[in-house]
């Protein structure tokens, strides 16, 4: 099979990175929510609250290979299995003194990367990636310093505020700024390092920005009306408002 | 638009069937497949397969996150929003 050595790069780069130490997590830790997010597609409890009206209401234990805290387990099976329905009441109750809003938005991208690649891999007809290898070393726990609250659950840092040495996660260097057009791409602001692995992911799965809206141009095997209807019906069966 | 975001669409039928099958990882998916190479070749299939991989992960980053759509996006995406029930979605998140 012919992959873009683009995609096929950006795929292989993307699943080894999981297995290096993050900001939050440790390599180990971060391998643990790949090997975690992938059963959860048949934990029982899961697929007894995704049949629920509300999955709330459904009592029971998760189907877990449990080496993360329960708060982990938690996010990692619901976003895996019910992203759609999830609310502000669930991830308040889920965040506390150990499992901050920037363990959050790691474990988020570390779920999302995987999601992304496997389905890649099952959808075109290939073999799933071996889990990665776990490199040692320890989480470098940094954090931007100009946050703001209000826009999404947790604070996100605009692209406005943006200074090094915080990485250039809105690729503002040398200019003009290539991402922080869209909402979207602030979701994962409050840690840029997994913020930049998605977006380095995605864009080539995808379109860059610019070439989202060159409609002069096309720079897929599948034309630009192709590549929105396969979003938006993909959004639409993941029950996605944004 | 029509309010039909598949209408002009080459190959739209085969194309949602494939990301239908992808999504749900179901038995439907070598036949969804094999469609796709069958109706627009074996590139058309890897780049169709990476979209819909690629909104797979992030419908959950902007799910998870509470990430709000910007009001002139949910402006212009009006017509087709509701042609899909996507509107609808709010009203069962908890």
């Amino acid at each position: 099979m012919n992959i873009r050595p683009e995609l096929l790069a950006a795929q292989t780069t993307a699943w080894q990175h999981l297995g290096w130490p993050g900001t939050w997590w440790t390599g180990a830790e971060r391998v643990a929510i790949v090997a975690e997010t992938r059963h959860a597609a048949s934990c029982t409890l899961c697929g007894a609250r995704r049949a629920a009206a509300l999955p709330a209401g459904v009592a029971g234990t998760h189907d877990t290979l449990a080496t993360l805290p329960a708060s982990a387990i938690e996010a990692i099976h619901r976003i895996r299995t019910d992203s759609g329905r999830l609310g502000e009441t669930w991830y308040r109750r889920l965040i506390g003194k150990d499992f901050s809003a920037a363990h959050y938005v790691e474990l988020v991208a570390v779920v999302a990367i995987t999601v992304a690649v496997d389905s890649f891999r099952a959808g075109a007809g290939l073999p799933p990636f071996d889990l990665p290898l776990p490199q040692a070393g320890l989480p470098s726990r940094t954090q931007p310093d100009r946050v703001t609250p209000g826009l999404a659950w947790m604070q996100v840092l605009m692209p406005d505020d943006w200074a090094p040495p915080v990485p250039d996660l809105y690729r503002s260097i040398p200019g003009p700024r290539e991402r922080g057009r869209g909402n979207i791409h602030l979701a994962l602001s409050l840690v840029p390092d997994a913020m930049i692995a998605w977006w380095d992911l995605f864009e080539p799965m995808y379109l860059r920005s610019a070439e989202m809206r060159d409609f002069h141009h096309e720079f897929r095997a599948v034309t630009h009306p192709q590549i929105e209807m396969l979003a938006a019906r993909t959004a639409a069966l993941n029950q996605c408002i944004y | 638009m029509d309010g039909d975001p598949t209408s002009g669409v080459a190959a739209a039928d085969v194309l949602a069937a494939f990301a239908e099958a992808i999504v749900t990882d179901g038995d439907a998916l070598p036949h969804a497949r094999a469609a796709v190479v069958a109706a627009l070749g074996e590139a058309a299939m890897i780049d169709a397969a990476a979209v819909v991989a690629g909104f797979n992960g992030i419908t959950r980053i902007a799910d998870a996150t509470g990430i709000p759509l910007e009001p002139a996006k949910a402006d212009e995406t009006e017509e087709w929003r509701a042609a899909l029930g996507i509107d609808s979605f709010a009203a069962l998140k908890s």
